[in-house]
This record gives C-alpha cells, sequence and structure tokens, in this order.
C-alpha cells in the first residue's frame, strides 16, 4: 500500500539543479534514511516533502492528497532544531499543537489539559520529562534536539521528516536522538524520513535507505541492499573505508566503536 | 594670504621628498633581498607595488576627504554666526556667579553654598512632595491615610513632587505607545506584510517620527491644553514612531530556522508571527521599551520647559526669573531623576539579558553589599 508517491521529482534554484527527476513510492509505517553527500540534495528533498519548498516538476502525495503547503499530518525535525530559546521545554513541547487551537488560546497557554497532557507525554517519550521547565536556551544540543522531537510529536503527525537531525551533535547525542526518533517513529507508527551523512548510524536504525547523489536517486533498497559498493559510489572519491567499518551486517558493533572512541 | 601661501608648498614639498626617500630606501631593500634569493622576486614585488599603489591611493582620498571636511565645516560656522560671535563674556561669568553660589564655611572657607540648591529643592517640592508623603510617613502610621494616599490621592508618582510628573509623563507615555509600536513594528515588517504594503505602516511610523515630541505637544495643546496631560500623549505618539522603528529593526534580525519550524506545525498565520518571529525578539523588545523609557523620561523634560509641567517647567520659568541659583538646583534634579531612571533600566534590561537564574526581590536587597563589594574588588 502505497502511502507517500513521489513522481518525477524536479526542484532547480535559479541553475542549479537541487533534485533531478527523482521519483519512489513508500508505504505506511516506513522508516526510511536518506544518503548523500552535502550538497547532494537530502535537504532540498525533505523540504518539498514538507510542503516549505513546493517542486519545480514533478508531484507528492501523502496520504493520497498533493502535499503543496504545510500541514499538520506533515511534521518537520531540523538540524538546527530551530526551538524557540526562550521558551521553555514545556512550551515549545506544547506549540507543536497550536493548529488545533485558536490564536489566543496558544498565546496564552489556554489549551485544555489533553493537550498540556500530550505535550508532558511527548517530553516524556523523548526522557526529558524533569526539565519540562526548563529554558530551552540553557539545555545542551541533544536535549534540544529531542524538544523539537517532542513538538513533532504534539503536532500527531503521520509523516515525520527528520533533516540531519544529528549532524551537529557529538556522537554519543547522535545515538541517544536517534534512539529516541525511532522509538518514537514505531510507538505511533509513523512514516519516518530521515536523513543523514553518517553511514554507520544509517546502518544501525535504518530499514530502507534512499541514496542520492548531485540531485538523483542512485540508491533505492533495504538494509541487506546497502554493500560498500553503494556506499561508494554514493560518497565518489573520498576514503569510505573507515566510515563503514564491517560490512558483514554488524554494523552496531561498528557504531559503538565510534562512540567509545 | 600671500605670506601664507609658500609656507604650506614648502611642507608638501617636503612631505614629498620624505615619501621619495621612504620609497627609494624601501626598494633597495627589497631589491638586496631579491639579490639573496632569486626565487621570490617578480611575483612578489608586484604585489608590494601593488598594495603601496593601493595604499597611497587610499592616503589620498583620505586627504581629500579631510579638505572637504573642513572646508564645509567653515562654511558651518558662518551659517552659525560662530565666526564672529556676538560673546558677552562678562555677563556669562555673572551669571556663573548665580549658577554656583558661594559661601564662607565656618566663616573663613568659600565654597559652593549646596545649602541654597537644598532650600529651593524642598521649597519648590522638586523632589518631594511634603503633603501627599505626609500620609505616608507619620508615626504611628495611620491606615484611613495610607488608605489615601494609594487610592484617593493616587501618590506614587506625586510623592516625589514635580520630579514625579515628569517621570509619570515618561511613564504613561510609554505604557500609551507600546502596544501601538508593537503593532506597527510587527506590521511593517517585511516578513509579516508583504512588500509594498507594509510601508503603510513605516511610512506612519517615519512621518511620527520626523515631527519632534515637543511639537507634537504643541499639537495637542487645543485638545487637551497646556499640561502634563498633553505631554504625556505627544510622548506616546513618539514612542510610537521610535520603538516601533526599533521593533522593525530587530525584526529583520531574527533566523529563518523558527519560523519555517512552525509552519511545518500548520500554524495560522498569526500563530507563525508570534511563536516563529515575536517569541524570538521578546527579550529584545523589552530592552528596548525599558530604554525607550529612560528616553521618554528626558523628553518629559523638554516638553516641560515648553510649560507642559514637571521639572522641566520649573526650569524655564526659573530662567525667566533670571534665577540662576534656582535654575541649577532643578538642573540637579533633574539630573538625579535621569540617573535613577537609567540606574533602574540598565540593571532590569542586564538582568533580562542575563541567562543566570534570576534572583528573587529578598535576595537581591540582602545580597546587595556582598555583591557591592564583590564588583568593587573586581
Amino acid at each position: 500500500m502505497t502511502y507517500i508517491d513521489v513522481d518525477g521529482l524536479t526542484k532547480r534554484f535559479g541553475d542549479t539543479v537541487a533534485l533531478d527527476d527523482v521519483s519512489f513510492e513508500v508505504p505506511e509505517g516506513e522508516f526510511v534514511i536518506v544518503l548523500g553527500v552535502s550538497g547532494s540534495g537530502k535537504s532540498t528533498l525533505l523540504r518539498t516533502l514538507s510542503g516549505l519548498l513546493s517542486p519545480t516538476e514533478g508531484e507528492i502525495t501523502i496520504a493520497e492528497e498533493p502535499m503543496i503547503d504545510p500541514r499538520p499530518e506533515v511534521a518537520m525535525i531540523f538540524q538546527q532544531h530551530n526551538i524557540i530559546g526562550d521558551m521553555t521545554a514545556y512550551s515549545n513541547s506544547l506549540s507543536g499543537g497550536v493548529h488545533r487551537s485558536t490564536f489566543f488560546s496558544s498565546v496564552l497557554q489556554l489549551q485544555d489539559d489533553e493537550e498540556k497532557h500530550r505535550a508532558l507525554d511527548a517530553l516524556d517519550t523523548v526522557g526529558l520529562l524533569d526539565e519540562a521547565e526548563q529554558k530551552a536556551r540553557s539545555m545542551s544540543g541533544g536535549q534540544q534536539q529531542r524538544v523539537g522531537i517532542a513538538r513533532a510529536l504534539v503536532q500527531q503527525p503521520e509523516v515525520l521528516l527528520a533533516d540531519e537531525p544529528v549532524a551537529s551533535l557529538d556522537p554519543g547525542s547522535a545515538q541517544s536522538v536517534m534512539n529516541y526518533l525511532r522509538t518514537a517513529s514505531e510507538d505511533r507508527g509513523l512514516t519516518t524520513f530521515c536523513s543523514l551523512h553518517q553511514v554507520n548510524i544509517a546502518r544501525k536504525f535504518g530499514y530502507r535507505f534512499i541514496g542520492l547523489r548531485d540531485g538523483k536517486k542512485v540508491f533505492d533498497g533495504y538494509r541487506d541492499d546497502l554493500t560498500i559498493d553503494v556506499i561508494d559510489d554514493l560518497y565518489g572519491d573520498i576514503d569510505t573505508e573507515g566510515m563503514f567499518v564491517s560490512d558483514d551486517g554488524d554494523a552496531d558493533a561498528a557504531a559503538d566503536g565510534v562512540v567509545s572512541t | 594670504m600671500e605670506t601664507l601661501t609658500p609656507r604650506p608648498t614648502a611642507s608638501s614639498r617636503r612631505d614629498e621628498n620624505r615619501a621619495d626617500l621612504r620609497v627609494t630606501t624601501d626598494t633597495s631593500n627589497s631589491e638586496g633581498a631579491v639579490g639573496s634569493d632569486d626565487t621570490v622576486p617578480d611575483r612578489i614585488a608586484e604585489q608590494f607595488e601593488n598594495i603601496k599603489q593601493t595604499r597611497r591611493r587610499r592616503a589620498l582620498g583620505w586627504l581629500g576627504l579631510i579638505a572637504f571636511l573642513a572646508f564645509t565645516t567653515l562654511q558651518a560656522f558662518a551659517a552659525t554666526e560662530l565666526l564672529n560671535p556676538d560673546a558677552r563674556l562678562e555677563t556669562f561669568r555673572e551669571s556663573l556667579t548665580g549658577f554656583f553660589p558661594i559661601t564662607d564655611y565656618f566663616g573663613v572657607i568659600p565654597f559652593l553654598d549646596v545649602g541654597r540648591y537644598l532650600e529651593f529643592i524642598s521649597q519648590g517640592n522638586l523632589l518631594y512632595d511634603p503633603e501627599i508623603g505626609g500620609l505616608l510617613f507619620q508615626f504611628p502610621p495611620n491606615p484611613a491615610d495610607i488608605y489615601a494616599f494609594f487610592f484617593q490621592e493616587l501618590g506614587i508618582f506625586q510623592i516625589f513632587g514635580e520630579a514625579g510628573i515628569t517621570l509619570a509623563m515618561g511613564f504613561v507615555g510609554t505604557i500609551l505607545g507600546f502596544p501601538f509600536a508593537l503593532v506597527f513594528g510587527t506590521l511593517g515588517s517585511e516578513r509579516v506584510t508583504p512588500f509594498p504594503f507594509n510601508f503603510i505602516f513605516r511610512g506612519t511610523m517615519s512621518f511620527i517620527r520626523a515631527v519632534p515630541a515637543i511639537v507634537w505637544t504643541l499639537i495637542f495643546i487645543p485638545f487637551l491644553g497646556l499640561g502634563p496631560s498633553s505631554a504625556a500623549i505627544a510622548i506616546a505618539f513618539d514612542t510610537i514612531g521610535n520603538l516601533g522603528r526599533l521593533f522593525v529593526d530587530e525584526l529583520e534580525e531574527i533566523e529563518d530556522g523558527p519560523i519555517e519550524a512552525m509552519r511545518t506545525t500548520g500554524a495560522s498565520k498569526p500563530q507563525i508571527v508570534f511563536f516563529g518571529m515575536l517569541s524570538q525578539v521578546r527579550t529584545a523588545f523589552i530592552a528596548w521599551t525599558l530604554y525607550i523609557f529612560e528616553i521618554n523620561v528626558r523628553i518629559g523634560v523638554t516638553v516641560g520647559v515648553i510649560g507642559a509641567g514637571g521639572l522641566g517647567y520649573v526650569l524655564a520659568s526659573q530662567q525667566n526669573l533670571l534665577r540662576f541659583t534656582n535654575m541649577m538646583a532643578t538642573l540637579l534634579a533633574i539630573f538625579l531623576l535621569i540617573i535613577s531612571v537609567e540606574l533602574f533600566s540598565q540593571r532590569l534590561r542586564s538582568r533580562l539579558r542575563s541567562d543566570e537564574v534570576e534572583m528573587s526581590i529578598w535576595e537581591l536587597i540582602t545580597g546587595f553589599p556582598r555583591r557591592m563589594a564583590e564588583s568593587a574588588l573586581k
């Protein structure tokens, strides 16, 4: 059953082609990792999927509805967290659900208890219930990203898009953020897109992989198809041996090894 | 003139000579370096020549600019009649003895007669109104009078006499102007209102700014009469223009990230503006508002001078009576008022900006001597 249908997606910024005729179909509930070097079009793909950018050509359909503008069913998590530093973790989490309330009740935080419990529940999911009253600005990078996940969950989405959620985090925080992301998406049955450039983390958490190079889709397959040759193809001339410690399926150990160093 | 002309030419020629000398030494040096190492020469020499040229051109540019400024300043001096001023040093010296009265302390030591300042400050109710203050400060305390102070006389500002009136003008102006400044400033930002339409709001604010507060007071005199009320309304108007402009500028600096994040949550346009934009600048807005409050108290003094009341009015009337000692006493009171407002606002702003956990009022008071000592030792 196709849930997300991307058909002939092309996005140009002036003369630059960011995405070139990308097509794929994703069934409901899949955890998809988008791989590629910087500038390969990962961010553009996710931003187009979220409705922040509109495609130059082609079409995106989510739940049989074309994706033209951002909509509540599709939540996004950003590399830069993009949470509001001056507000507490709780207020940030609560702000994910403002589309369900009127302007004044959202500004004065007069939402009903159900909504507020939902915000706290989301913070609990990402392990930040005790830090709910902390100012987001005073939190660590990993914690801020988890607040970003909580906000996305309060939105009650069906699709979760994560644009390099761990790119600016240290390996330890990266692992924990990815763990929370996967748990949340499994528990709530979310179709998840996560772009990454760390191959070891990708192999540890991914189920399905889409590889981009220069805006073209060069790989689309499941975990077993992701071989060292595919990685070499994606990352070109770069020495990928260090990034891909073992190709015999023991990627978890490899990823843990990275953390401990 | 003829005697003057040769001199600059001679000196400039000397400068040129010196410059030539320097250049020749430089070239000889670089040639020496080239001689010792053949691999470097052309590219480095060429770049060196380039840099020298650029620097010489820049120096010429600066010289031209300075000459132009000097010429223009001379014209401005002429326009302000400063070239042949109607200076009356004798009168000024006389007035100075009025401004700074001297008395003999203990019959022998001549020094500034501070007593006469204090006398006028208390007699003119510049800083304290005993009639209102008497309700609050009496022993034993009288509950009925205290009630009257807060709820009948509404004396929180009036207890400070003329200074209180000036302070209240600035305060009311800031409070009344703030919501309008917030609306105009937000709607004037290009990110909230698309390009040509945001100029409706920016234009309105520019117009308000183009008219100084003192002129706004004149405009409101037919409406509210010459007094603190028209001054307060005028200051409120001025606040819309100035504070709103600061808000617009602040909103230009915000990051796109949180705005995009709020868009993806499916929030409505007003919600995106509030959560994505205004929440990023909340602290800055409060800080700017406090800054404008400081300025508004100063404006309160200025509009007082044309008769709107408060310390400015006292200053102007004493000047008309040529009582320079009283004028100086009023200036002291103004100084005290402005300094206290600035200290208060700056402390509050630095507290807002700091990430530290906020102190409770109790800590603020009891910990004061220790913090004072700590900052004195730094």
